[in-house]
Parts: C-alpha cells; structure tokens; sequence
C-alpha cells in the first residue's frame, strides 16, 4: 500500500473495478493575486494541474486559450472533490460555464485592500443562485467585525457567509469548504420543489 | 505638414506589421534596465514605449506570429476528433473516467491518443485531469473520452450533478463528511 495520493491507504487506492465512484467540485474565485492556487494547494495533496479551453464562440479565430488551474483530492474511496479556479473575469463565458456548471458552491476570496476584484464574481454567484462564501484573506482579528460590517453594506444577502480564511492553512481553508457546503445544503433545502419531503429546519422562503 | 507625414508612417507601419513585431521584440529586450536608453531625436520611434518583453506577448501585434505554434497542435489536436466539439456522452469537467477490462485486453491495438488515456484511467481520473494531463483543450478531451466511452474502452462514472443540476443532498452529506475527515 504505497499508494500516497489518498488518505486512506488501508482501503488501497481509490476506485477499484466495481466501486461506485463520483466526484463534486467546487470553485474558488477571487481577484487576481487573491491567493486562489495557495488556497487550492493547501487543502489538496498533489500540484494544481493547468487545464485549457477554447473560448466557444471565439473557437475559429487565432486567439489564446485559457488556462484553468485545479486540484483535487479524494474525501472518500470513491469520491475526488474537484477545486477549480474560476477563469479570468475578463472573458467570462471562456471555459466558465464548464467550471461553474453543477458545482457544489464557490469561494470567494476577498482581499479587503481590493474589494472591488471581488465584487464580478459575488455578482455572478448572486445572479445564477450558486451558493458561496465570502472568505476574508487573513484579516486580523481586531477589525475583522468591521470588515464583515462593510461587508455587509455593500449589499451582500445576510444569508451569505463571510469567513476568515488564511489561504495558506490547511485548517483554515478546510474551515472554509465546510462552511461553504453546509451553507450550500441548506440552499438547497430550501429550493427543494416540494414540501413533501421531512426536512431538518422549516423552510424560510 | 508633419502630422500628416506621421500618419503616412503609422499607415505604413500597419501595412508591415512583421517589422514592426520585429522591432517592438528589440524593444522590449531591457537588457540593463538600470541605465537609461538614449534614442536618435530623429528616428520615428513608435507612440509606445519599449515594455519588459512578458506584457508584449499579449499585445495584439504578437498574435500574427506567436501564437502560431499552440494553434497548430490545437488543429491537429480537433483533427483527432474529425473536427467535432461535442460528445454524445454528457461528460462534465470534473466526470471521473477509469480503465476497464476490455481496454486492457485490447492494449496493444488501439490508437496512439485512446492508448494514452487507457494508460492515464488506470486509476480513476477526471476529464479535467485527462485533458491537463494530455495536453488537450478541454472540448478534444472530451470528444476523445466520450468517443471511448462509446466503444467500451473506458467506464464513465457519471457525476451527482450530471445534467447541469445542483449537486443532490446526499453527495453535499458526503462532501461534508468527506471534509471534517481531512
């Protein structure tokens, strides 16, 4: 059992013939700089991978690919969680759509010194109901409830999450994914299409 | 007078747009950026000012001779898939694909790029991770392991969120619990 990739190493490697096998993935967005490949690299154990795409509707003409980086590790023998990040803003329908598409929610990484390069992602998020979670890049302590006050100002629905993430930690960043899934299965509860299901909280809308 | 000599030249700098690719690459070699470069008053130097050359790349004038290279393998590359985008199997980025036993057995017959995933699938990879690996664009890898799917060679393992959904309850309880174990 040398195999490293996966962190149960009784269980063998991951996915032998016949095992169900099913994967999420989830999405780390921010602006540039924000620490998105840190924050991916902390939680995985392998080096991101670089994965093009061709702009779909720029496909016959010269033009450069885009480059989406990832990991992934596996939580369970037969599950591989999936983090991407998300694609330049400045073209966002070049390999975005794959991305975003059925993913279990998004990160947003928000550097308080740039809140603006944060702010096309919120807005995409918000406008096509994907769950996410504002995680705040290593604010210290005494004005992290300042922050998470303007923050709020800016508009951002109170269901939103607003974390303290150090892209650096492990535990940080695993706090963060938590958050983010816990955050993105009550959503889902309470989009559930119907009432006839036994659910864990009432629903609010 | 002269302003419309300076539109001639910048015509005629457009009409040439291998020199002046040439020259912006001379410009951009900052070989000392310590000491400061001296130009002739006289010579018709371009508007823009000589940039470090990494920014350069990605200026338009580049286009008509670097990207020449990432362009051909990318038509070679859908020349594979006999210039389809699109599968007939849903594949997601994230869709896991492994090997199977037919692929096994059929090892030494199959083509160059099917041999190549067959050997990446033998642990479970995903189509992200297939068409990093193999240096595809993400539609040509997908064309390829879809096509593969179709003949058996590999098994796809469809994702919870498959048809373009919210992942459903039970994965979010597995991604969950998968996360407080790490």
């Amino acid at each position: 059992m040398d195999y490293v990739g996966s962190r149960f190493p009784e269980l063998g490697p991951p996915g032998p013939p016949g095992r169900e096998l099913t994967s999420a993935k989830i999405v780390v967005a921010g602006g540039f700089g924000v620490g998105k490949c840190t924050f991916i690299r902390s939680i995985v154990d392998s080096d991101l991978l670089t994965m093009t795409a061709l702009p779909p509707e720029r496909a016959g003409l010269v033009t450069e690919l885009v480059r989406i980086q990832f990991g992934r590790v596996w939580l369970d023998p037969g599950l591989a969680l999936h983090l991407f990040v998300a694609p330049q803003w400045q073209d966002p329908r070049a390999g975005w759509s794959d991305v975003v598409r059925g993913a279990v929610g998004a990160v947003v990484l928000f550097d308080v010194m740039r809140p603006a390069d944060s702010v096309d992602a919120m807005r995409y998020f918000e406008d096509h109901h994907i769950p996410y979670v504002l995680a705040l890049n290593n604010v210290h302590a005494s004005v992290r409830s300042d922050v998470k006050a303007i923050i709020r100002g800016m508009g951002i629905s109170p269901d939103v999450p607003v974390v303290n993430c150090d892209p650096r930690v492990r535990l940080s960043v695993r706090e963060a994914l938590i958050t983010l899934t816990e955050h993105a299965k009550l959503d889902r509860w309470r989009r559930r299409p119907g009432p006839d299901e036994t659910t864990p909280l009432a629903p609010v809308c | 007078m002269s302003s419309a000599g300076d539109a001639h030249r910048r015509r005629r700098r457009a009409q040439t747009p291998a020199e002046q690719t040439f020259a912006d690459l001379m410009n951009g070699f900052s070989l000392d950026s310590g000491r400061k470069r001296t130009r002739p008053p006289s010579s018709p130097m371009p508007e823009r000012e000589p940039a470090p050359v990494a920014p350069q790349q990605e200026a338009p004038h580049f286009e008509a001779v670097v990207p020449e290279v990432p362009d051909a393998s990318i038509v070679r590359a859908y020349a594979w898939t006999g210039g389809r985008t699109r599968s007939n199997i849903n594949l997601e980025i994230e869709t896991l694909v492994s090997a199977n036993d037919q692929s096994r057995q059929s090892a030494g017959i199959l083509q160059a790029e099917h041999q190549h995933v067959v050997e990446l699938c033998r642990s479970p990879r995903s189509v992200a991770e297939v068409a990093a690996l193999m240096r595809l664009p993400l539609g040509v890898a997908k064309v390829l392991v879809g096509d593969m799917a179709e003949r058996g060679l590999v098994d796809v393992h469809q994702t919870a969120s498959a048809g373009g959904d919210t992942p459903d309850l039970g994965l979010m309880e597995r991604v969950l619990s998968g996360l407080r174990r790490l």
